[in-house]
């Protein structure tokens, strides 16, 4: 039996499909007996701060970031329509304006740093060395992933495609043995990855010095001597950049370039998740929340393919204009972790729902994440049968039901041994599974007792009388033998009643009955069809 | 659009073709001998329109019902009349633990006080709401779905036609119960039944007002 072969070309066959299984995601490499070098790969999102304030809108608005008070507001960075207007970096807000309408923003430094974590989490999916790099930055140790994506030029297409999805359109790849030096390629959109760290030295030297995001004045204390680029800055004496600029700068020259170590703290994944959105405008239409919808749940879908977990309900919550907030719980049949499918039932549950007051930001949680059994036979075979689409399954059929229709329009019919017509058949509200068989001793259904109607009014409904006869559609004709209820004086639903077969002039055979207590009036309880 | 590319498009039925094979027995025999596929063409829309409510438009469609709950398919209840009293369909051979019922309206107590003139003011034929219409059309296309069952009083052609792309979409039976006032309207279901009383008999008269595969008008009585 060559089972340990099969084994392997199944893996082969579903690593091209289904790269989520995390097992094969860890840099098992660095392992191995051939302990390969590391390879670190930054990802800068030069408009970072822009990117998370509009990506909630699919209309594109020249937006740039203000920084300053008063009239000394400078501008300091700007999307591309901004730049399309003629906008650029420096110039005072009052002059943008002039030039066109732009929104201006302000840096929110915390709510930055919450955004960045995030999405280390969501790039946890790739592989679990990640780290965040202040302000616009994260750094990810790709070499045990690269066989996994295809590459490193199929991760980076991977990314590029997925960031796009989440709403980050500008950003820069680097790829280098030492983070530093990858993070300053990627400031500096130099995209040739540097594998080996005897390249390094050759391909830091063209990077221009911004990348180290100095101080101004150490800025213009590097012009004032003609240093332009990294490799001028390698060229001074060690001694006199230690003492003439600053310690730290040495730290960290020498840190990119492998002769110090450079540790990133480890980034844990936490177990819940909370993403928000923030609108530019107020939003009256649900289906104008799509986008951030989208955008939402795919940075959501990253994260549980990062834990490899599923989780039971989602809570969507609407910042109003005036303040408040409206939450949209949705709970789950069974766990998922299929994004289309979450869309499909939060669209359905909004739908239902029209929006009290108009919105400004959407925020999405999700807390019950739940370990998925990692089984890619299953994975790979599901959804290909049954056509395009493929096969619903009931849960999600009445998760859908359910999310569109109010829990309580699901019901499900239950048949219990008890006198009363109203307790033999009854609805109850439905659990969402199959209903468990009920015990074969109902007495109403057993066959020595008389016909009962298809049909049981949801009340009794009165009946006009005539003659001591019920009327409907004329006077009713009573098919003779009575049969007596009298049954619940024990429970407080105490029912004292002569039930009768009755039919119409049409000839439909109705179920009616006469009170045996009280005014003794009659009622139709059910049709017999 | 010229009418060869008509002719060629698929989901056009023309009168002359041959039914569609193995319909599923409806447990009278007169009714499967006058039904060009030998019984319910399944998949399919029918539509069932009765003079009177309560006249057996429901126990006419039971014993198919029954046979696809034992299957089992789920039987899917929208909207329905009244509450389906469960041990009388358990009689009939029903399995309880695939029945759904989808009634997202909870009715309003009625006034006690005013007694019901007639039994069409009891029978609450419902505006056809929006929800309803949903919740038939995803159970026609839900393959789990052996049959479903509705009761609107008015709906639009183009809607029929929807539900009847969505039975065959989803290989289920669905059912719609109507006033005989509809029959008037122009409908693309797969077969249309008028079911009326018999005066002075416990028989019901079963007119074939429409079918695929046949163009008679063919009748049969059944006692129900």
């Amino acid at each position: 039996m060559n089972t340990l072969e099969n084994n392997t070309s199944l893996q082969a066959l579903i690593a091209p499909l289904k790269p989520v299984v995390r097992l094969q995601c860890r840099p098992a490499a660095a392992l191995g007996a051939q302990p390969a070098s590391r390879l670190w790969l930054a990802i800068h999102l030069p408009r970072f701060t822009l990117d998370m304030a509009t990506r909630g809108n699919t209309e594109r608005r020249a937006c740039v970031l203000v920084d300053g008070q008063g009239t000394r507001q400078r501008i300091t960075l700007v999307n591309g329509e901004a730049a399309r207007l003629g906008i650029q970096i420096g110039m005072p807000l009052g002059a943008a304006h002039a030039l066109g309408e732009v929104l201006p923003f302000m840096r929110v430094p915390a709510a930055e740093q919450r955004a960045l974590a995030q999405l280390c989490a969501w790039a946890y999916q790739f592989t679990p060395m990640v780290a965040p790099v202040g302000p616009d930055a994260l750094v990810l140790e790709v070499r045990g992933s690269l066989a996994l994506f295809g590459g490193l030029p199929g991760l980076l297409i991977r990314l590029r495609r997925e960031l796009r999805q989440l709403g980050f359109n500008a950003l820069s790849f680097g790829s280098a043995p030492t983070p530093t030096a990858a993070i300053w390629l990627a400031r500096a959109r130099h995209s040739t990855p540097v594998e080996t760290l005897a390249g390094l030295p050759a391909a830091l030297s063209q990077v221009p010095i911004e990348v180290l995001n100095l101080s101004t004045k150490l800025q213009q204390d590097f012009c004032g001597i003609g240093v332009r680029t990294l490799g001028d800055c390698l060229r001074l004496p060690r001694e006199s950049l230690a003492r003439r600029f600053a310690p730290a700068l040495l730290l960290e020259l020498d840190r990119a370039l492998g002769r110090q170590p450079d540790p990133r703290p480890a980034f844990t994944l936490p177990q819940v998740f909370s993403s928000r959105i923030d609108l530019l405008w107020e939003i009256h239409h649900v289906q104008a929340l799509s986008v951030a919808m989208e955008r939402l749940l795919s940075e959501l879908a990253g994260v549980l393919r990062a834990a490899v977990a599923s989780v039971r309900g989602l809570r969507w919550r609407l910042y109003h204009a005036d303040g408040s907030s409206t939450d949209y719980p949705l709970t789950l049949v069974e766990p998922s972790a299929d994004t289309l499918h979450l869309l499909r039932l939060s669209r359905e549950h909004f739908l239902r729902q029209p929006l009290a007051s108009p919105v400004r930001g959407i925020c999405l949680e999700a807390a019950d994440f739940e370990t998925r059994p990692v089984t890619p036979g299953g994975d790979l075979f599901a959804g290909r049968q049954g056509g395009p689409g493929g096969t619903e399954t009931w849960p999600r059929f009445v998760e859908r039901l359910r999310a569109r229709l109010g829990g309580k329009a699901l019901q499900q019919l239950t048949a219990s041994p008890d006198h009363r017509p109203e307790r033999a058949g009854s609805t109850q509200a439905f659990n969402g599974t199959r209903l468990r068989r009920p015990l074969a001793t109902g007495a109403e259904s057993s066959p020595r007792w008389r016909e009962r109607p298809l049909w049981l009014t949801r009340q009794p409904l009165p009946l006009s009388e005539c003659d001591g006869q019920p009327n409907l559609d004329g006077p009713l004709h009573l098919d003779g033998e009575r049969e007596r209820i009298h049954s619940g004086w024990w429970d407080g639903a105490e029912v004292a009643r002569d039930y009768f077969i009755a039919h119409n002039q049409h000839g439909t055979r109705l179920w009616v009955f006469r009170e045996l207590t009280g005014p003794r009036g009659w009622y139709l309880h059910g049709i017999f069809e | 659009m010229t009418l060869e590319e008509l002719m060629r498009r698929a989901g056009l039925w023309r009168a002359g073709e041959a039914p569609p094979e193995g319909g599923l027995s409806t447990g009278f025999s007169a009714l499967d001998a006058i039904l060009p596929g030998g019984g319910w063409p399944q998949p399919g829309l029918i539509e069932i329109l009765a003079t009177q409510p309560g006249i057996g438009a429901l126990r006419l469609v039971l014993p198919a019902l029954a046979a696809l709950s034992r299957q089992p398919h789920w039987l899917i209840w929208v909207a329905p009349p009244h509450r389906p009293y469960a041990p009388a369909l358990q009689a009939a051979g029903i399995d309880l633990a695939h029945v759904l019922l989808i009634d997202g309206a909870e009715p309003k107590a009625p006034a006690a006080a005013a007694p019901a003139a007639t039994l069409s003011a009891c029978w609450s034929w419902r505006r056809a709401a929006e929800g309803e219409f949903w919740a038939f059309e995803q159970a026609l296309r839900f393959p789990e779905c052996g049959a479903a069952l509705w009761w609107p009083a008015h709906l639009e052609a183009l809607a029929l036609r929807r539900l009847q792309l969505a039975c065959e979409a989803g290989g289920s039976l669905g059912i719609l119960f109507r006033p005989a006032e509809c029959a008037a309207q122009a409908s693309p279901a797969a077969l249309r039944l008028s079911v009326q009383p018999l005066a002075a008999t416990p028989e019901v008269q079963v007119r074939i007002l429409k079918c695929r595969g046949s163009l008679r008008a063919r009748e049969c009585r059944l006692s129900l």
